[in-house]
Order: C-alpha cells, then sequence, then structure tokens
C-alpha cells in the first residue's frame, strides 16, 4: 500500500519531471496509490493538487500540444518552483534565525527558514524547553496586502488598487514600516508623481502585472518619515511653533532637531514647521494641550485659535 | 510528542530536506531533525520507507532517487527533481528580509556582520535586490544612549532612575524602576518593569524618558507572569463617545470596550480613560467629530471646554501678532 506521502512525492517528481503537460488519465496511470474507481481517483486527485498548491507549488494548468480535441494538462513551472540557493555559512543562517525569533512579523517563519537550510540555533546557552519560549523583541502588524506589494517591489511588477476612492496603478518602490504603520513608496502612473500610501487604508485586494513590468526609477521616492503636516497639496507656510521645556525633547523627537531655530533660557525650544497640512498640524499642536503655542504667521494661529473658540461655545 | 506530522507537513519538510543532504555526502540525522523540526522516528521511517521509493516513470532503478540510512547518517544522490529548494514565496521572503533590517536598524551593538551578510545573500537569491531590499523599518526615536542603558539594566538586573515625562497624565516625575524586560512594539521602544513609585508594574515609552540614571543596586529576577504589558483597559474609568465618520480612526487607534456604527454613520464607542489629560487632548483634537454621551464625574462637566480655554488662555495672555486673536466670548470671526 504506497502511503499518501509517497503519492504526493511521486506526483511533485512528475510534474517537475515532465516537459509537457500531463493529463490527470496520464498521472494516474504512472502513479501508484490512488484509488480505483474514478469518482474516488478525482477526489484523490483533487485534495493532492489542492495540498500542494497550498504549500506554494505552482502547478499550472495548460492546453497539451499537438492534441485535438484540446485537452488540459498539468505541469509544475520549474522556475518558478525552485529559488536559488543563497549559500548562507552557518553563522549567517543563524543571525536570520535569531532575527525571525525576535521580529514578529506574521506566522510563517519555519517553513522560511526550512526552505534556506533549515533552522540553527545561536543561542548556544538555551537548551532543551527553553528554545521554544523567545520573546519577540519587536512586534510589527501585518498585512494581508503586505507580501503581494513586497513581490511588486522585488520582481518590478505594476501594481494595481483602489485608494482613498480612486483606482492607483503604481510602480511599487519600497515599504516602509514608520509610527505604526506601514506605508508603500510607489511611483502613481496616473499622476506622474511619486506617492506614499498606507498599506491598511488599500482598499481590497492588490493586483499585480507581470514580472518586470517597469524599469526602476533613479528617484528616492517619497519618504513616510516626512511629517503628516508636511503632507499635502496646500502652498507650504513657515510656521513658529513654541514648545515648553518640559515638552521639548518629546517634540524634537516628532519634529527633528533640524527644525529647530532658538533654544531659550529654561528649555522652551521653537521649531519652524513647512505646513501644508493645516488639519494634521492644528492636530498636532493640540497634543501638547497649553504646552505649545503657534507664535505665527497670524493665520496659523488663527487655525488654532477659531477651532478652539468653536470647542468652547459647543462643545457637549 | 505523541501527533504524527500529517502528510503535507512532511512533504513540506522533506521537499527541504532532500536538496539539503542530496549533494553533501553523509549527513547526521540528529542534524537534519533539528534543523527541519522534524521528529527523529518519524524522519528515518520517511527516508527508509518512502523517499527511496520516490521517481518518475517508468519507475526503473535510473530514475530514483537512492537513499542510503545507517545509524547515525543518511545519503541522498540521485534527487535529480528535487535537487534545489522551493523558492521562498513572497510572504516568507518579506518576514525574514524584515526580521533581519529590523535587528540591524535597531542598532543593537553586537556583531551584525552574519546578519548583513546573510541579507545581502538572501536580497542576492531573490533577484538582486542585495541587502537594500525594499523594506525598511523605522522603530521609534530614542537616544541611543537611553537604549544602552535600559539593555544593560535589563541583563544585569539593575534598577535605574527615570525622569519621564506621563504623556497621558501630562506630568512630569521622577521614578526609580526595576526594568524587566525592554522591546520594541508598533513601532515605539518600550520598557516594562516593576515601578516603585507606583507601587505596580508599569510600562515606559522610550522617547518619553527624559533622562536615565543606571543605579547600582541590583533587584531580584521578576515574579513569573508579573511581565508588564500595556493594558490601559485595566483603568476603572470609561467614557463613551459619538464620533463623526471622520474620527472613527479612534476606534482602530485606542483599546475599546464596544463600538457600533449608528444609522446615521457615526459610531458609539466606549473607551477607558487613563487620566483626564489624554481625555482632554483627545477631545480638543476631534473637535466637533466628537461627542460626549456617558462621562464619569470626575472628569467634570466638559473637559474639552475646559481645555480649550486654558489653551486659549495661554494665546491671550501672550503678546498677538495681528491681527488680535478672537475673542472667545465673541465666536469665530471667520
Amino acid at each position: 500500500m504506497t502511503s499518501k506521502l509517497e503519492r504526493l512525492l511521486n506526483l511533485t517528481a512528475a510534474l517537475l519531471a515532465t516537459t509537457k503537460p500531463l493529463t490527470a488519465d496520464e498521472l494516474r496511470n504512472r502513479l501508484e496509490g490512488y484509488p480505483e474507481s474514478d469518482a474516488s481517483f478525482r477526489r484523490a486527485f483533487e485534495r493532492d493538487k489542492d495540498d500542494l498548491r497550498q504549500m506554494g507549488v505552482p502547478i499550472t494548468l495548460d492546453e497539451v500540444p499537438h492534441v485535438d480535441p484540446p485537452i488540459l494538462g498539468y505541469q509544475i513551472d520549474r522556475k518558478a518552483y525552485s529559488g536559488s540557493d543563497p549559500q548562507l555559512a552557518p553563522d549567517e543562517l543563524a543571525a536570520l534565525h535569531v532575527a525571525a525569533n525576535l521580529v514578529r512579523l506574521g506566522p510563517r517563519v519555519d517553513s522560511a527558514l526550512w526552505k534556506i537550510g533549515g533552522v540553527v540555533d545561536a543561542g548556544a546557552n538555551v537548551t532543551g524547553d527553553e528554545r521554544v519560549a523567545v520573546d519577540p523583541l519587536v512586534a510589527l502588524p501585518s498585512h494581508a496586502n503586505l507580501a503581494p506589494l513586497f513581490q511588486a517591489a522585488t520582481e518590478f511588477r505594476v501594481a494595481t488598487f483602489r485608494y482613498n476612492d480612486l483606482e492607483r496603478t503604481v510602480e511599487p518602490l519600497r515599504l516602509t514600516f514608520n509610527r505604526g504603520h506601514w506605508y508603500l513608496a510607489a511611483f502613481d502612473r496616473t499622476r506622474g508623481d511619486d506617492r506614499l500610501y498606507r498599506v491598511d487604508r488599500i482598499d481590497g485586494d492588490v493586483s499585480l502585472g507581470a514580472s518586470g513590468s517597469f524599469v526602476r526609477r533613479n528617484t528616492a521616492g517619497a519618504d513616510p518619515r516626512i511629517p503628516s503636516w508636511e503632507l499635502g497639496d496646500g502652498e507650504a507656510v513657515r510656521t513658529l511653533l513654541l514648545v515648553d521645556a518640559d515638552q521639548a525633547p518629546f517634540a524634537t523627537h516628532q519634529v527633528g532637531s533640524a527644525s529647530i531655530v532658538e533654544r531659550r533660557d529654561g528649555g522652551d525650544i521653537i521649531f519652524a514647521l513647512q505646513v501644508r497640512n493645516t488639519v494634521a498640524f492644528r492636530s498636532f499642536v493640540l497634543t501638547f494641550l497649553d504646552h505649545a503655542e503657534v507664535l505665527g504667521p497670524p493665520t496659523m494661529r488663527e487655525i488654532i485659535t477659531d477651532w478652539l473658540v468653536d470647542i468652547v461655545e459647543h462643545a457637549s | 510528542m505523541t501527533t504524527r506530522l500529517t502528510a503535507p507537513d512532511r512533504l513540506a519538510r522533506l521537499l527541504a530536506v532532500i536538496p539539503y543532504v542530496a549533494g553533501r555526502g553523509a549527513v547526521a540525522i540528529d542534524e537534519i531533525a533539528a534543523r527541519f523540526s522534524y521528529p527523529r522516528n518519524e524522519l528515518v521511517a520517511d527516508l527508509t520507507d518512502v523517499v527511496g521509493y520516490v521517481g518518475v516513470a517508468p519507475f526503473t532503478p535510473d530514475t530514483m532517487i537512492e537513499v542510503t540510512v545507517d545509524d547515525e547518517h543518511v545519503w541522498i544522490v540521485y534527487a535529480k527533481w528535487f535537487e534545489r529548494p522551493m523558492r521562498l514565496d513572497p510572504a516568507e521572503a518579506m518576514t525574514l528580509l524584515t526580521a533581519g533590517r529590523t535587528l540591524l536598524a535597531a542598532g543593537d551593538d553586537e556583531d551584525t556582520g552574519p546578519l548583513l551578510r546573510g541579507l545581502t545573500k538572501l536580497g542576492a537569491a531573490l533577484g538582486g535586490v542585495g541587502a537594500d531590499a525594499p523594506v525598511d523599518v523605522v522603530l521609534g526615536a530614542a537616544e541611543e544612549q537611553t537604549l544602552a542603558i535600559l539593555r544593560q539594566a535589563v541583563a544585569e538586573h539593575r534598577c535605574v532612575r527615570l525622569d519621564y515625562y506621563s504623556y497621558g497624565r501630562d506630568e512630569r516625575t521622577e521614578r526609580v524602576i526595576e526594568p524587566h524586560r525592554f522591546f520594541a512594539d508598533d513601532g515605539q521602544w518600550y520598557v516594562g518593569g516593576w515601578c516603585r513609585r507606583a507601587e505596580a508594574v508599569r510600562v515606559f515609552r522610550v522617547d518619553r524618558i527624559h533622562a536615565i540614571g543606571l543605579l547600582d543596586e541590583h533587584f531580584g529576577a521578576p515574579v513569573d507572569g508579573s511581565l508588564a504589558t500595556i493594558d490601559p483597559s485595566a483603568t476603572e474609568a470609561r467614557v463613551t463617545l459619538d464620533l463623526a465618520p471622520d474620527a472613527s480612526w479612534v476606534v482602530d487607534h485606542y483599546p475599546h470596550d464596544s463600538s457600533a456604527v449608528g444609522a446615521d454613520g457615526w459610531t458609539r464607542v466606549t473607551l477607558p480613560v487613563t487620566a483626564l489629560a489624554w481625555l482632554e487632548r483627545l477631545l480638543v483634537r476631534l473637535g466637533p467629530l466628537a461627542r460626549v454621551v456617558v462621562l464619569p464625574h470626575e472628569f467634570g462637566d466638559a473637559p474639552s471646554r475646559t481645555a480649550a480655554r486654558r489653551i486659549l488662555g495661554r494665546y491671550q495672555a501672550s503678546s498677538p501678532p495681528e491681527p488680535a486673536v478672537p475673542d472667545p466670548r465673541k465666536g469665530p470671526q471667520a
């Protein structure tokens, strides 16, 4: 009696070895271990294909050439199946293993490590049962669209998705995690400009074009480290913001020390910010409550005071 | 472990084991078991009873994989169709590269040579992207010096003195903590441990530490299960708000007990409140996009109005540039 494992391995070998698509009947005749009756064979064969596809084995279904009437056959795309061996030295593999344990992003680390030569424990001092209990040092949120966008950036595939109620066709450059969110920096073909998209705000799935469907432009792309008040279509307004000493270090972390124009005795700091998005700017300034003040220009002061006056008059 | 691996579980391992062993000569069975988390007895059984029977039609000896197993080692030859491992799928590749690059960026002072070399090789194998893979992780801005002291304190079980700005309470305090754990979550660095001032387990965000001092005093290993986690829902007070559609991000951003979208598109949400300053900040930022539905007595009648008056007071006290700051009693002038 042939085991299911043996049947799956032989099926994989047959589909990898063949130079033309193999029909279900051909596979049935070549492989041992399938049930006799047609219906049972169909069910078992479908399950096997599902198992392989779930593991990521790229089974294609194509017309068998030179056959009339046309008939469909199966094959594994050998190029898509195998990667090139990165030839990792044991210390390199161990370092990647440590990284995979310390940084948590999605659940599929083990299979990834097997494919590059298995798991090597670097922590020589961890033994026995302790091995499994590794506390991640860094936890990053995962998202269903991250992997396709990553694939698009590595394989130069054009990506299409819906964002802010508009259909976008973009050339993905890079993914950056910053301040709690994943951002995609890409060249927007419709708008002819670099754009930044928050991955969790993409509406629905991302669909990908063919591999190599664009040539990487010589551009750094939009930088997600740009503060939110600089992201907008408005004119940039140079705005002076005073932050009290208590909050000054925290504000400097947020804004960057390059924006500091004056340090006062006692620790107060004045920043000069380029504001394009007044809503984002107002929200940022108000996080300091009464520990910060917009010094000018007057229009920017009014944006804050008008908003506050409205709250005083209408707050529930 | 009594549960046996399923056939697909074993297939996934064998498709990695066969290319690993093939062409390497004698490979220790224990090593394979460890590398591929393959229980030794199942591994030996599968190598002996299954892999040696794998080949392609017509299944003559020259088309079959040849497997030799002794007590300690295994040899695999003629595994032509399985000589290369399956390629990493995009999710796996992204996971590995992100993990590696994050650790590089975290600036741990340990030797990053092997990691950088590993990432470069991996990137090259993925299609020439090298170590400059198109993924970047920016962890919270925190002074290198602060991170280094915290790492040392956690490792050596030493107390630290913090000058800390509590964002929720909007106050700055000095405190001594016993740091148990040091970690990054959602892009920010945190240290968790026993706070002697609060006499409770607390979590501190590293970028809000104004100053840090490493003390000579050691503390005992933390009691099991006392590891600090961020759980503001443990506080008692709750506020219920109605949020306009444009303010629905609040639901994604903060822990909450319940939320429901009404027929008018507004969301009713009940949130734990860590401190009055936290609530004031949220309400003055939201302005007309939030309506207070239920408010505990201790937060006063209208915290947003109180906070807005206080901030306006500051603008009125400073010499206003032209034109004059509007008078709150007259209402907005625009």
